[in-house]
């Protein structure tokens, strides 16, 4: 096909820099990579990496706190687990008021069932019921 | 795009622009709603957010879940969710699991279903006045909000909403990871009393590695270099995602134990103090909303729910979108927030 006039110069335009070269080579790479983490992550073996990892540092955990916690006591000073302890014993007061919250509700709704309905006031309500009684006899 | 050379020029600038977003993230304010306190209970408090507006009288109980904070809910002003169903003249009230603390390591999945999340719903119908509510979970929240529905048959839920929830989840990522039978969670839970919300925040990480832990920071270079960074958006979404509450030692183990590695939920085999989780129990009203792009908790996780419930109105919304994107992303307000507003209105009436 023969080019027209000036369309060389369009064709020169349309060609990618060797600057946007290079970024969609990076960009390429990048999804890849991306795409290559997300299988190694979804590997058998990479759940059982995962499994031994979190035992060996739990492991250090405990021997670390424990340590630490047998210093501290040593020490003579309140740690961690007595700060705990206490804490806990206020959450367990926080359950039990609660409890004695809803109870004294369903008490209190119980005792409004109970309650007789209040009886009307004023002459004209105490005439009626005197006649609706008077009715009655 | 490459750089051009006025982008190149702009760069030592645009590396006090990168830093200055990184290092004030914890400063962005999120989840900033007025609201009040109705109730607390240990580390769990129910808000009720302020309006002017309300016209609709059931009222809508938002849960979210136990491993990230509830200001996803509102994220900040013109993304907000709660913002949204205010204005469509909602009384919105929200449950916020707080930080248990190393005293909460005894805290289980039976400590929310059973006791938190019921109380919670006690507190927002005196609040409001009325007789049932909309219960609406993610993530976990909406697990236990259909656990709570599964095993209280005098439940005040009229209608049910449960966006990204994970149900069955065999063959997902996370399964293949604590699902496995030589992880011991109990161990987990035991030596750390709470799990740190840190260790959470990097396995969710992991699932996508690159694209987590590189190409956020890379994105976000490219767009303070180009000029077109949204510093506001960008800060609140990093702030929430970094603030990762820990998590309850025996309800992580019972998590992991019930759900990933013994699949008990939609197998039906879970008991809670005692009372089976049967998930054919829930006769709610129920949205199920599913997102096509969510890694965290898949579509096809959540959709053997549709055909347990016993449910005579559940409708089913699938929706582009991640697992928080789909209801925190720049799109959720033209694209689902219409759709959850709209299907509750016409369940909202006295």
């Amino acid at each position: 096909m023969a080019l027209t006039p000036g369309s060389e110069v369009n064709v020169a335009e349309d060609r990618p820099s060797p600057a946007d070269e290079v970024q969609r080579l990076y960009n390429e790479a990048e999804t890849q990579m991306a795409r290559s983490m997300e299988d190694f992550v979804s590997r058998d073996s990479f759940g059982s990496l995962l499994v031994r990892m979190t035992e060996n540092v739990m492991g250090v955990t405990q021997i670390a706190t424990g340590a630490i916690d047998l210093v501290v006591r040593n020490l003579r000073i309140a740690g961690r687990p007595d700060v705990t302890r206490l804490a806990r014993q206020i959450a367990r007061t926080e359950d039990k008021l609660e409890l004695v919250l809803q109870e004294v509700e369903r008490l209190g709704q119980q005792l409004e069932a109970l309650e007789p309905p209040a009886q009307p006031t004023g002459t004209n309500g105490g005439t009626t019921s005197a006649r609706r009684r008077k009715t009655s006899a | 795009m490459a750089p051009t050379l006025a982008q190149i020029a702009r760069a030592p600038v645009a590396a006090v622009d990168f830093a200055n977003i990184l290092l004030t993230t914890q400063d962005a304010k999120i989840g900033t709603s007025p609201k009040d306190v109705v109730w607390t209970h240990r580390t769990t408090t129910l808000y009720r957010y302020r309006s002017n507006l309300r016209t609709k009288p059931v009222p809508v109980l938002l849960v979210f879940a136990l491993i990230n904070r509830p200001a996803i809910f509102d994220l900040r002003p013109g993304n907000s969710f709660v913002e949204y169903l205010l204005d469509e003249g909602y009384d919105v009230f929200l449950v916020d699991w707080g930080a248990p603390g190393d005293e909460d390591h005894d805290v289980g999945l039976d400590s929310y279903v059973c006791d938190a999340l019921p109380w919670a719903m006690r507190e927002t119908l005196r609040a409001s006045g009325q007789e049932e509510l909309s219960l609406v979970g993610w993530c976990i929240g909406g697990v236990l909000a259909a656990m709570h529905a599964s095993i209280d048959p005098a439940s005040p839920a009229r209608n049910l909403v449960l966006l990204t929830t994970p149900v069955d989840t065999s063959g997902s990522l996370y399964a293949k990871w604590v699902g496995r039978p030589d992880f011991d969670a109990g161990y987990v839970a035991d030596t750390l009393g709470v799990i740190p919300g840190a260790g959470v925040d990097v396995m969710n990480k992991m699932m996508k590695p690159v694209a987590n832990f590189w190409t956020t920071y890379r994105t976000l270079w490219g767009q303070v270099l180009e000029g077109t960074a949204r510093r506001e958006a960008y800060q609140a979404m990093a702030k929430w995602v970094a603030d990762n509450p820990p998590f309850a030692g025996r309800a992580y183990r019972e998590w992991i134990e019930a759900m990933y590695q013994r699949n008990q939920l939609v197998a039906g085999t879970m008991r809670l103090r005692g009372e089976r989780v049967d998930l054919r129990n829930i006769e709610q009203n129920l949205l199920v909303v599913t997102a096509g792009a969510d890694h965290i908790a898949p579509r096809q996780g959540t959709l053997p729910l549709l055909d347990l419930v016993s449910s005579a109105d559940v409708e089913h919304l699938d929706r582009p979108g991640g697992h928080i994107g789909l209801m925190a992303g720049s799109r959720a307000r033209t694209d689902i927030w219409p759709e959850i507003a709209g299907w509750l209105a016409e369940r909202s009436d006295s």
